[in-house]
């Protein structure tokens, strides 16, 4: 049946499906309505256009998604949407548009139209192509396959039916080649009547000699477990075998909590019916089976999957020591991050490290284009074409090698020693355009430059770590004496002492030089005026007010010994006799300073 | 005679420091150059350990390790040229000659592999020396400005704002400091130096296999058991895998 003459709209899954001219124009009017978004919609950019469906198998009554991906176009002609044979058009067509930013720093838009189909009968359905105009250029999806069943081999048994819910895990099948990859369904079956799901973490696929990637969900959708409509939550993964004989799953382990309650149930206690239900699922056995030893192409470096290849070389017409640019896209279906360039004997080109870079058009990664970029240039002028270029994999499905051979290319070098390099008029006049990419690496640098010793960095080494602290304790330095001179500032009797104190010390080295000089009036006068100011600061008067009566008047009752009250006497006395016979021996007045620094002892120790 | 010798001793150690290391530079000046010359015969594993001989006799620059590199991918071992090329970024980080051979070298490299965020790109513009440089400069101006305005009191009006700036540029280049140190100092970095190495799920021979890694691939390192590193690809893909197998910087 083509999807032009037999779709028609479904109002559930439910619903059977019928045929009529009113659902034939309603399907025309859908898929003009979803041209006319297209082009109103989509912004004019670099075209990509994909389409997928959620799934590949279904059974007879259910319907499956068709996503149609469009990135960055602005189309000019209406989408040639072809017929789908036994497919029909089982729902309203859903649309929408999401933005990112790429590694690149450029915006990307992605446009995604979602339309439901439905089987009317079970078999194999190829869904060809699309065929799209996207910014004058003709663009193609790949055909994809779906599966309708009529009833599901591979489902789990009636009596899961009387479960609240279970996993259950589907392979395939049974047998795979090591190296093959395939993708495993997990699924997990909920009960009917459960409103949402919580705490539910997929366990990992893992098993011996297994490798998978992470699962990825698809779309929910109901299926009959016994006499019960289950929810099922499906997610898949890429899985690899690379060990050879009978293998086994690893044990599945989850839980998962039906109706949680919300952040209001919450507050208020546990909703009653909420149920946490343990996952367990045993082991499943398959078998992996070596390639096979015969018929091995020479060429093969252990491809396995199903590819297509496509090789381009420019330009053709070079000079000797000209770059050719050799692109070779492998497209298919398979572990795409480990093939590797076909290998090939270069004999007369010098040959550089090819680059490689990796799309994949769905979202377990496995199936998409791996393009490789070599370049070469020809040594020779006597060098006529790009040698042959072959490919060789492994297809599980045929269960035998395939080899894909691109023919040589005709080349024509000239000598390039004469050839005028044509200056490029873009690189002058538009120094931002993107430089063309590499071709080899940078070449070793002729000098050293500035050598060092081998240490560890800065923040490592403890000498530098300390020297930071020398800042601070700057500051802190800086901090305390500020402190220390408000504090003086605040109190004048703090100050005056410390002034007495210093003025004392300068004093005792001035007698002492006075000494040595055995200048007998500067030394007495000296020795006047430190006594003035010591016992000033002590009793809180001017120097100038100090005679001797105040040793009696006031030192001598606030406490301060006979021995240096007598003491003092005698150096005023002292003092007073040497105005009218001044001392000549210089050992006499030097005997004097000791005397005087006792009694200065004595005054500071008492009490203010 | 003693007197007036010792007078001249440390003239005479300073000349002989002098010479010890001019005689030092131009023979790893020699030896660079001799390591060179290997490259350009196309012996690029003996210029390989020509290189990291000098490396290892403790003298080195960013184009030891960048022609070490060279050596390295011309010799097929795209990892521990990545290795090296990420050392001679760490000591200069805007080299475009090294940028661009890390990044060709990074693009030959299959399968998982972490790519450096936006994040680790912005501070990898400076080497950690530059961003500790400039943290401790911003640090002692700081305090130095703090301690002028407490020595002059008069200053602090017309300080303050300065002062406060700096401690906001002291902090910002402190966390900035604090992140390099994070995201690029490599600690948590392993590049696979092996071929197709198996990733597993535990860290033991027998444990089964998570993925596996290329040549050249770069992964973080979670955990660390005898020898055995955790690593994952960045996305949720988690294994172990010998130490032999990788390379750190």
């Amino acid at each position: 049946m083509r999807l032009d003459h037999g779709l028609m709209l479904m109002e559930g899954q439910k619903q059977q499906l019928n045929c009529s001219s009113r659902t034939r124009r309603n399907l025309v009017l859908r898929l003009a309505a979803l041209a006319v978004v297209i082009l109103l919609a989509l912004p004019s950019s670099a075209a990509k256009f994909t389409t997928s469906l959620d799934r590949d198998r279904i059974l007879l009554g259910e319907t499956v998604t068709l996503t149609l991906s469009i990135e960055g176009a602005t189309p000019t002609s209406m989408p040639q949407l072809p017929a789908i044979p036994g497919l029909q058009v089982a729902g309203g067509m859903t649309y929408g548009t999401s933005s990112s930013i790429g590694a690149d720093g450029k915006a990307h838009t992605v446009t995604t139209f979602s339309v439901p189909l439905a089987a009317t009968q079970t078999g194999e359905f190829q869904i060809p192509g699309f065929q799209l105009e996207l910014a004058g250029q003709k663009l193609s999806s790949a055909p994809l396959r779906l599966t309708v069943l009529a009833e599901d081999a591979s489902g789990p048994p009636a009596e899961f039916g009387q479960r609240a819910a279970f996993l259950w895990l589907v392979l395939p099948k049974k047998e795979f080649y090591i190296g093959e990859t395939f993708v495993p369904e997990l699924r997990l079956y909920v009960r009917p009547g459960v409103r949402n799901i919580g705490g539910f973490e997929p366990p990992t696929l893992q098993g011996e000699g297994l490798t998978a990637s992470r699962w990825v969900s698809g779309g929910n959708y109901s299926r009959r477990v016994g006499d019960r409509q289950f929810t099922v939550v499906p997610m898949t993964c890429a899985a690899t075998a690379v060990k050879t004989g009978p293998l086994k799953t690893g044990n599945l382990t989850a839980s998962v909590v039906l109706n949680p309650p919300d952040v209001f149930e919450r507050m208020w206690g546990r909703r009653a019916d909420t149920e946490q239900v343990p996952l367990t699922l045993p082991p499943q056995d398959f078998r992996v089976l070596p390639l096979p030893a015969n018929n091995v192409p020479p060429n093969f470096t252990g491809a396995v999957g199903n590819y297509t290849l496509n090789v381009a070389a420019g330009p053709t017409n070079v000079a000797t020591g000209d770059p050719i640019t050799i692109k070779v896209q492998i497209s298919g279906r398979g572990t795409l991050s480990a093939l590797t360039l076909p290998p090939n004997e270069w004999d007369g080109f010098k040959s550089y490290p090819p680059t490689a870079k990796t799309e994949t058009t769905d979202a377990l990664g496995i199936q998409g284009t791996k393009t490789f970029e070599q370049v070469v240039s020809a040594e020779s002028v006597s060098i006529k074409e790009i040698p042959p270029l072959a490919f060789s994999f492994f297809d599980p499905e045929a269960k035998q090698y395939q080899t894909l051979i691109q023919p040589a290319f005709p080349l024509t070098v000239r000598p390039g020693g004469a050839t005028v390099v044509p200056v490029i008029a873009a690189n002058t006049t538009n120094p931002d355009a993107p430089q063309p990419p590499a071709q080899d690496i940078v070449h070793i640098k002729p000098r050293p430059g500035t050598l060092a010793q081998v240490s560890p960095p800065l923040i490592q080494q403890p000498w530098f770590i300390a020297a930071q602290t020398v800042p601070l304790l700057a500051w802190l330095v800086a901090l305390a004496y500020r402190k220390r001179a408000d504090s003086l500032a605040a109190n004048p009797r703090l100050h005056r002492q410390r002034q007495v104190a210093q003025i004392i010390r300068a004093g005792l080295r001035e007698l002492q030089r006075h000494a040595d000089a055995n200048d007998s009036d500067a030394f007495f006068a000296t020795l006047v005026r430190l006594l003035q100011e010591q016992l000033g600061e002590r009793l809180d008067c001017p120097a100038s007010a100090i005679t001797e009566a105040v040793i009696d008047e006031k030192l001598r009752p606030r406490g301060l010994a006979e021995s240096s009250c007598a003491e003092l006497h005698h150096l005023f006395q002292t003092c007073n006799l040497a105005r009218y016979a001044p001392i000549k021996s210089s050992q006499q007045l030097a005997a004097l300073v000791p005397r005087f620094e006792t009694v200065v002892r004595e005054l500071q120790n008492l009490k203010a | 005679m003693i007197i007036r010798l010792k007078s001249f001793l440390p003239v005479l150690w300073l000349a002989v420091g002098t010479l010890a290391t001019s005689v030092t530079a131009a023979d790893t000046a020699q030896r660079f150059d001799t390591a060179n010359k290997l490259y350009e015969e196309r012996k690029f594993p003996e210029a390989a350990a020509a290189y990291e001989a000098m490396l290892t006799s403790g003298t080195t620059s960013p184009a030891v390790y960048f022609n070490l590199g060279n050596a390295r991918f011309k010799s097929g071992e795209i990892g521990r040229a990545i290795v090296a090329y990420r050392q001679a970024a760490q000591l200069t980080p805007r080299d475009p000659d090294i940028k661009a051979n890390v990044q060709f070298a990074r693009n030959q490299v299959q399968g998982p592999t972490l790519r450096p965020s936006r994040l680790q790109r912005a501070f990898g513009l400076l080497s950690l020396n530059e961003w500790t440089g400039l943290t401790a400069g911003a640090l002692w101006l700081t305090f130095l400005m703090l301690a002028v305005m407490q020595l002059r009191p008069v200053l602090r009006a017309s300080l303050r704002n300065v002062t406060l700036i700096a401690g906001g540029v002291t902090l910002f280049l402190g966390v900035c400091l604090l992140a390099t140190v994070q995201l690029n100092t490599g600690r948590d970095l392993a590049v696979v130096t092996a071929r197709d190495v198996l990733i597993r799920n535990g860290p033991l021979d027998e444990s089964q296999t998570s993925f596996t890694a290329n040549d050249g691939a770069e992964l973080r390192v979670l955990d660390r058991k005898d020898d055995w590193l955790q690593v994952t690809d960045g996305t949720r893909r988690v294994g172990w895998l010998k130490r032999s197998e990788v390379g750190t910087l």
